[in-house]
């Protein structure tokens, strides 16, 4: 025993050696990528600002590894059937970009090739540096995994923030945000909804925006969820139904027609000085303090998001990417050094100062860079624990979230009461589930 | 006898065009009628299985495509008699004497709505009809209208653009079918009488009338097939305030996927429309 | 007193008509030359200092003048084809006698109603056997379900008017239908295909839900770009309404310019 556990470490030290060898010899990107020069990349980018900053970035790596990287934008509503029709045809793409959603639909599908397969298929271009546990565990869970095995890496990531307008509460007489969404709710909303201004506006659109942003940012908090633990619909249980009844009941310090709001009307209501308070995705820091689209860049302030009975459960979101199957060898090598790149320690600074938000907590610890960009504080704070199933990940998720849609944005309307429309969304859902053989015991219960 | 020529003159022909479009118009409807029979949703191609009509079925019962429908036809009875009737006050503005120049112009004008790219329409009705910076709120006043994020609103606002666009279409067929009524029975008509009404319904009608039944079928076909306009304009919302049977099926096969249902709702509608098109062609058209 | 009234009325009405038709595309045009911030003015500034940033960020940092190339090609492509193969059809029809004749018609001209979405998603499963996604030739072939329809109502239509008795004298002579066609009907028939090119051409210009389903990048259509832009993230006004501008803007001169066949194909099909 105790010979076969030393045996182990001298193994284990072995490698370490060899790793250190390898680092010693000189592990370099350019040398890694050698054998794949001129081979080029076709990946999925959205027209987001941790987009803009890898292409911004792409330069300083393509003429190091003589790679090419062909960037295809699409904006976030057409990117999952942009890439699930060039799946299903057998057509490009090298590189799958996945929302946490998505994962459980391209995992099942075997579009995404685990990570640990590619390393090991491809070993001289694993960078030793590579540090996967530098990524903060919660997003690399949710955002890069799927039943316990890992695919993507974290690269373009969200977290839910309270943004706010401290001028606009100052005047009111407060001093720092609600902490909690009855606070919110009861003391911010009647001091702040005067003269054509609004307490809080929560995007609504009926997209995923309505899943995401809307639906699960409401019924968490409260201690609801969409399933229990049989992956019946939990959306009638009493702690769902508070939080659904809790969204309605705060529309009235909202905007008009708040089920027409995307994250670009509510942005711009908040830069614009008419909303004095959004829960939003980390991403929009950038806009929202850049003077030349924000009227309110000098007072915005940044916390997390409110605290609900069931505590902090703030809105979890984010891509990351993956090596797709349909890619040839060198294909498949060239994706991998790309992804790797992206999202590795060395550029995650220079990713954050170009308004990307980086996965990787060595990032955040230069205190220097938390003065420029206020929000890292709160990221980190949110990303310390999460629910990764905020919105199920499973393949079923694109028709459930259609369904969620739907009867989420009535239910704001006023056309079903809270209870009937999430009667409605759980009738569906579970038929979905049930075609999934997710009741009959075909499928693990995850998601 | 004329026009008796050989079969192989005949075939010759058609062939290229019958070929040409069986390539793009009939192949892909069996395919659709085949995956319409099958369990076959794109992100779960490894499950696809035969469930015959079970798609069928699932589309006849369900209120959503049934709602969407409904819609669809409402919107057809409300913008179709708006572009009659202001389509014909146009045209017997047009149809007056004189004022040569300003009525080119208008006519010219006339034809820029109708060229206009429908997701251009769209898009320009965002931007036009948004309740804070939009200019349409500006113009009645500074109103506070909300237009997109009203379920009433933006189902009005889509009827206006519809009439919008399609009202000069309706303006110059009828002013074409004005200015077949022969001249002097026309003034004869109105020596008789004053009233411009009576002119219309005794002497200019018969002219207008196949123009009507144009009219009458293409826009049903083109609301049937609304789709562009709608989709960058409101995306069927809020809720589902506008969304139409073509949005409902992209939705149903593009964003949930599930190729099978919406092949079935997709043949469900081309069956509607074909036999929309039988009745409109056997009831009002001349045939060949 | 009363004519004069009735001419102001009618002055006033003709204004009124060519406003609400003209005024959108003013707004849509100064709206283009928007910063973002100026666009988001509420209420909306009429006057304000023009920049043409958006044109020179869409037609050459996004690719805009690229889709419009595409747009071209294929809108070309298929009107061409469309008449090619639409022309001997439409003279069969109008001038042979055949069994079936009408059911043939009654099909070509259904096609013009079919729903594309009912096509859609059938021709990309179609499209990705054959390797053609994203290609132009993908979206020449799926345009004519709506132009060789256009091509052969207008066409037909048009032949027939032309008198058997023209053409008796080649007969005669032993022409084949053919050369009867190309040299004798064709001719006189071309003011009818030339309005059916003006329609094919803007219909396939315009198109959008195809394009959208069928490509990617390499064969990318205008109308679809311009969709691209809107990302709930962000909504770049002014940017959009430029793009709007550049795919409008030629199918809008080209109208004009053929506005007197215009109007006629509108009523030719539907006048008779």
């Amino acid at each position: 025993m105790s010979i076969r556990k030393l045996l182990c470490s001298v193994a284990l030290s072995g490698v370490m050696a060899t790793g250190a060898l390898a680092e010693g010899h000189g592990w370099s990107l350019a040398k890694a990528a050698e054998p794949y020069a001129g081979t080029t990349v076709d990946v999925v980018f959205l027209l987001r600002p941790g987009y803009e900053a890898i292409e911004a970035m792409l330069p300083a790596f393509e003429e190091e590894t003589g790679i090419k990287v062909n960037v295809i934008k699409h904006p976030y509503e057409n990117a999952l059937g942009e890439q699930v029709r060039d799946f299903v045809a057998g057509g490009d793409l090298d590189v799958v970009l996945i929302d946490l959603v998505w994962i459980g639909n391209f995992a099942e599908n075997d579009w995404a090739l685990p990570l640990a397969d590619v390393q090991a298929k491809f070993p001289d271009i694993v960078d030793p540096d590579l540090d996967i546990d530098d990524f903060f565990p919660l997003v690399l869970d949710a955002f890069g995994s799927w039943n316990g095995t890992t695919y993507g890496l974290p690269v373009d990531n969200y977290s839910g923030l309270m943004f706010y307008n401290r001028c606009m509460l100052e005047e009111a007489g407060f001093d720092g945000p609600p902490e909690t969404w009855t606070e919110l709710k009861d003391v911010y909303g009647p001091a702040l909804t005067k003269d054509g201004k609004y307490a809080f506006a929560l995007q609504s659109k009926r997209n995923e925006t309505q899943s995401a942003d809307s639906f699960a940012r409401m019924i968490w908090p409260f201690g609801g969820s969409f399933l229990d633990a049989d992956f019946k619909s939990n959306l009638n249980s009493p702690e769902s139904q508070a939080g659904l009844q809790f969204r309605q009941d705060l529309m009235q310090y909202m905007p008009d027609g708040i089920v027409a709001y995307d994250h670009a009307e509510v942005v711009n209501g908040f830069a614009q000085g008419d909303i004095a308070m959004i829960t939003e995705w980390s991403a929009f820091y950038s806009s929202v303090v850049s003077p030349e689209t924000s009227k309110v860049a000098d007072c915005v302030e940044i916390a997390p998001e409110p605290k609900g009975p069931a505590g902090r459960k703030p809105a979890l979101g984010g891509f990351s990417m993956a090596v797709a199957s349909q890619a040839d060898e060198a294909e498949q090598a060239a994706a991998y050094l790309f992804i790797q790149w992206a999202t590795s320690k060395a550029n995650a600074v220079e990713y954050v100062e170009r308004g990307g938000v980086s996965a990787r907590q060595s990032a955040y610890e230069d205190p220097a860079l938390a003065e420029t960009f206020k929000y890292i504080p709160a990221l980190v704070e949110s990303w310390q624990d999460g629910v990764p199933e905020f919105r199920p990940r499973f393949a079923e998720w694109p028709e459930i979230t259609e369904i969620v849609q739907e009867w989420g944005t009535k239910m704001m309307l006023g056309e079903v009461t809270t209870e009937e429309g999430a009667q409605e969304i759980g009738t569906r859902m579970e038929a979905v589930l049930e075609d999934a053989g997710y009741y009959s015991g075909d499928k693990p219960l995850a998601q | 006898m004329r026009g008796q020529v050989s079969r192989r003159t005949v075939i010759g022909f058609i062939a290229p065009a019958v070929f040409g479009l069986a390539i793009v118009g009939i192949a892909p409807l069996l395919y659709a009628a085949w995956t319409s029979l099958h369990f076959f949703n794109l992100i779960k191609l490894k499950q696809v299985k035969f469930i015959g009509l079970e798609n069928y079925w699932t589309v006849l019962t369900d209120e959503v495509f049934w709602q969407a429908m409904g819609r669809t036809f409402f919107l057809l009875c409300t913008a179709l008699p708006l572009q009659l009737a202001l389509g014909l006050g146009i045209a017997l503005v047009l149809h007056k004497p004189g004022l040569t120049i300003l009525k080119t112009l208008a006519r010219l004008s006339l034809v820029l709505p109708m060229a206009t790219t429908y997701a251009v329409v769209g898009l320009l009705g965002q931007v036009m009809f948004n309740q804070k910076f939009g200019v349409i709120n500006q113009m009645l006043g500074g109103a506070n209208i909300n237009w997109i994020g009203d379920p009433t609103n933006a189902f009005a606002m889509i009827i206006f653009w519809d009439v919008w666009q399609w009202t000069p279409f309706v303006a110059l067929v009828l002013l074409a079918g004005l200015t077949m009524v022969p001249g002097e029975v026309e003034e004869a008509a109105r020596l008789e009488t004053k009233s411009w009404w009576t002119v219309l319904r005794y002497v200019q009608l018969p002219f207008l009338l196949p123009g009507l039944v144009a009219v009458l079928i293409l826009r049903t076909a083109d609301t049937l097939k609304l789709f562009d306009m709608v989709f960058t304009l409101t995306r069927g919302g809020p809720g589902a305030a506008t969304e139409f049977i073509s949005l409902m099926i992209q939705r149903v096969g593009f964003r949930g996927f599930d190729q099978g249902l919406a092949s079935a709702q997709a043949i469900i509608l081309l069956i509607i429309t074909i036999i929309l098109a039988q009745i409109y062609i056997r009831v009002f058209y001349k045939e060949v | 007193m009363n004519t004069t009234r009735s001419l102001a009325s009618q002055i006033l009405l003709l204004f009124i008509i060519i406003a609400v038709c003209v005024f959108p595309f003013y707004w849509m045009v100064t709206t283009s030359l928007k910063t973002q911030i100026v666009a988001l003015e509420a209420p909306p500034v009429w006057i304000f200092e023009p920049t043409l940033n958006n044109y020179r960020e869409a037609l050459f940092e996004d690719g805009v003048l690229r889709t419009l190339i595409n747009s071209l090609i294929i809108a070309i492509s298929t009107t061409v084809l469309a008449i090619f193969l639409g022309v001997p059809a439409a003279f069969a029809l109008a001038r042979f006698e055949f069994r079936g004749k009408k059911d043939l018609w009654f099909w070509f001209i259904t096609n013009r109603m079919v729903s594309p979405i009912v096509l859609a998603l059938p021709f990309f499963l179609i499209a990705r056997n054959l390797g053609i996604l994203d290609k132009h030739i993908t979206l020449i072939l799926i345009y004519l379900t709506f132009n060789l329809p256009i091509v052969i109502w207008i066409v037909t239509d048009q032949f027939r008017g032309i008198p058997y008795d023209l053409d008796e004298a080649a007969r005669l002579e032993g022409a084949s239908q053919f050369t009867i066609m190309r040299k004798i009907c064709l001719p006189l028939a071309m003011p009818g295909v030339a309005v059916s090119a003006i329609f094919s051409f803007i219909f396939s210009w315009n198109e959008l839900m195809f394009g959208l389903i069928l490509t990617r990048s390499e064969a990318k259509t205008a109308p679809a770009m311009a969709v691209s832009f809107m990302e709930g993230y962000n909504l770049p006004y002014g940017k959009i309404m430029a793009t709007s501008t550049l795919i409008v803007i030629p199918v809008l001169i080209f109208a004009l310019l053929a506005s007197k066949q215009l109007v006629r194909g509108l009523t030719m099909g539907a006048v008779k």
